[in-house]
């Protein structure tokens, strides 16, 4: 198997994406993760000179505009009625900088 | 006629329908038979992750009032029948879970389009069915509730990620259920399970409200034992939505060609198919005996060529991360979804939530999609996949200049044992035969052929079609359920007998 990642690398992606993980678990992901990359290699083997990408498989749509006109949307309240925390019709969350200190 | 007893989740459309307009049975006798049944029979099988007694009774009472046995006709082409949905789809009021608990408290504040054009349809909401968690998976298995059982082997997966929609028509708890399908997940569950599983070419049905996996593999299709319930269910859900800029106007129906025969339609067998290593030789068969009797019944068999579907799998598992990567950023702790409790900054509730809210696959799939899409590596990987896509989409309509149809494997095998597929590629190889045509765009269906000869369980064909034009496949499935004749309920989970 070829090493595409090391462990400090995939400690670096979970960061990235926001994922916390202990180390036993950057270990099993890297294992993981070098494995299933070792099965796309096909797909750099191609021939792919002067190919044309596709994007997306409705190739001809590009930029669906609808009339400016007014539609409902959700109230405050139903746009809030999943969220964790809340408060005076805001979503709560811990402080961005820093530690927050106590509250 | 259906049989005297019947339960009503084991009838099909139309004859659910005629004993509606004779006031044989009314639709809230229907529904609550039905929940009853589901709340009983599916405690072993575990197809749904929630049952929704509350908006059943009311749609089906609002459709007992609504109509007398002379307007039935007119309530809509799935007027009274019990309809269960992949919990990947909002209805409102309910829980949508996309079995992960990262959504385990969610209640969907909106519909999805094609909920609701079932919903509009006359269909009578019973309830949300098990998955792999957010459709990654082919055995659910990575459901955060607990896998579904095959209803033909509980010691075996249904198959996924539509996994719950399969077993729930398959043990007769419902004659349609919805579920999506990104790179086989509604084809290899339908083959697992022996029912019949349509993904429309992609564009036919919205996406509107169905929790995003892969935006542009992603398609929305009916389950069903029938081959005419999928179409009325498909003629229900299909067309164009404001709020899906992809979805395309459609005004084919598409039960109207299930009664021509196949006489002077040309089929064609892909011969790297079915020589693929891992095809198992029951499945081989079994297809080879579905093109030998269609040749019988007057189709014309050609052999044709994809030469570059062999990328498929690899080009799959490299878009289908990257884009999960993508779709999955929003879950975030903040807005709804799980969130971590006793954080004193944001970004330590941001890992800890997103660490424990999603299980390993998620997170795997994630992560891969991160590394791929980053500067240096999207060249490597990205790029040459979408290029490959091109490739594969121009083999397509090749083929389907010479052909009408294609007639494929839809899974390697049969259904396999929980914990077989141990290692994640392996698991990915489940769906060598669906993938390429996801990537391409077009519609492909699987339709049940009977019982394989090593292992006494079902095989799927997969059927495939130029793009919109997936009247030709369910055509051709028609004439297969003249031959095999309807797929059977599940005979060792005869629910509510």
């Amino acid at each position: 198997m070829t090493q595409h990642l090391t462990e400090s690398e995939v400690r670096g992606i979970a960061e990235y994406t926001r994922i916390g993980m202990t180390e036993d678990e950057v270990a099993q992901m890297t294992v993981d993760l070098n494995s299933i990359i070792d099965s796309l290699e096909p797909i750099r083997e191609y021939q792919l000179d002067g190919v044309e990408p596709t994007f997306h498989p409705i190739g001809s749509l590009s930029n669906v505009m609808r009339e400016d006109v007014e539609a409902a949307g959700f109230t405050q309240e139903e746009a809030l009625a999943n969220a964790p925390k809340q408060q005076n019709g805001s979503f709560l969350i811990p402080a961005i900088l820093g530690d927050g200190g106590d509250r | 006629m259906a049989a005297l007893g019947t339960p009503f989740g084991q009838m099909s459309v139309a004859q659910l329908q005629a004993g509606l307009a004779a006031k044989e049975f009314s639709c809230h006798e229907v529904a609550a038979a039905t929940l009853d049944v589901i709340e009983e029979a599916d405690a072993p099988l575990h197809a749904f992750l929630e049952v929704t007694r509350d908006a059943a009774l009311a749609a089906a009472d609002a459709l007992d009032a609504r109509v007398d046995a002379d307007a039935f006709a007119q309530a809509g082409a799935l007027a009274g029948v019990p309809v269960g949905y992949k919990d990947n789809m909002n209805l409102v009021g309910t829980h949508t879970t996309c079995a992960s608990n990262m959504l385990e408290s969610y209640v969907s504040p909106y519909t999805a389009t094609c909920v609701a054009k079932t919903l509009q349809a006359g269909a009578v909401p019973v309830g949300k069915l098990n998955m792999d968690e957010f459709a990654f998976g082919s055995s659910t298995e990575t459901s955060a509730f607990g896998p579904t059982l095959n209803p033909w082997d509980a010691t075996r997966v249904p198959g996924g990620s539509s996994g719950g929609s399969a077993a729930a028509v398959a043990a007769g708890l419902v004659p349609v259920a919805l579920g999506s399908d990104t790179g086989g997940s509604i084809r290899q569950p339908a083959s697992f399970c022996g029912v019949v599983g349509v993904k429309p070419t992609y564009g036919m049905v919205s996406r509107y409200g169905v929790v995003a996996f892969g935006s542009s593999l992603d398609q929305v299709g009916p389950f069903a034992r029938t081959v005419e319930d999928a179409a009325l269910a498909l003629n229900a859900i299909c067309g164009h939505d404001p709020l899906d800029c992809t979805s395309q106007p459609c005004s084919v129906d598409f039960t109207a060609n299930l009664s021509e025969g196949v006489k002077g339609m040309k089929v064609g067998i892909i011969p790297a198919f079915m020589e693929a290593e891992g095809l198992s030789a029951e499945v081989k068969a079994k297809v080879e005996e579905a093109a030998a009797k269609l040749e019988a019944a007057g189709a014309e068999l050609r052999e044709v060529e994809l030469p570059n579907a062999k990328a498929a799998i690899s080009a799959y598992y490299v878009l289908g991360p990257c884009e999960a990567f993508s779709n999955l950023a929003r879950f975030d702790s903040v807005r709804y979804g799980y969130s971590d409790p006793g954080h004193k900054d944001l970004g330590s509730q941001y890992e800890a939530s997103r660490a424990k809210g999603f299980g390993l696959e998620a997170r795997r799939r994630i992560m891969l999609g991160s590394y791929l899409l980053s500067a240096g590596v999207y060249e490597q990987y990205y790029y040459p996949a979408q290029q490959v896509r091109t490739l594969i989409t121009e083999d397509y309509m090749k083929a389907f200049d010479q052909v009408d149809c294609l007639l494929a494997p839809a899974a390697p095998r049969t259904a396999f044992k929980f914990g077989e597929m141990a290692e994640p590629a392996e698991m990915y190889l489940s769906d060598m035969f669906t993938i390429s045509i996801n990537i391409a765009g077009n519609g492909g269906m699987s339709m049940p052929v009977g019982l394989g000869a090593e292992s006494g369980l079902p095989v799927g064909v997969q059927l495939m079609g130029p793009a919109f034009k997936d009247e030709n496949m369910l055509r051709v499935a028609a004439e297969l359920e003249r031959i095999y004749g309807p797929a059977p309920v599940a005979p060792g989970f005869k629910a509510g007998e």
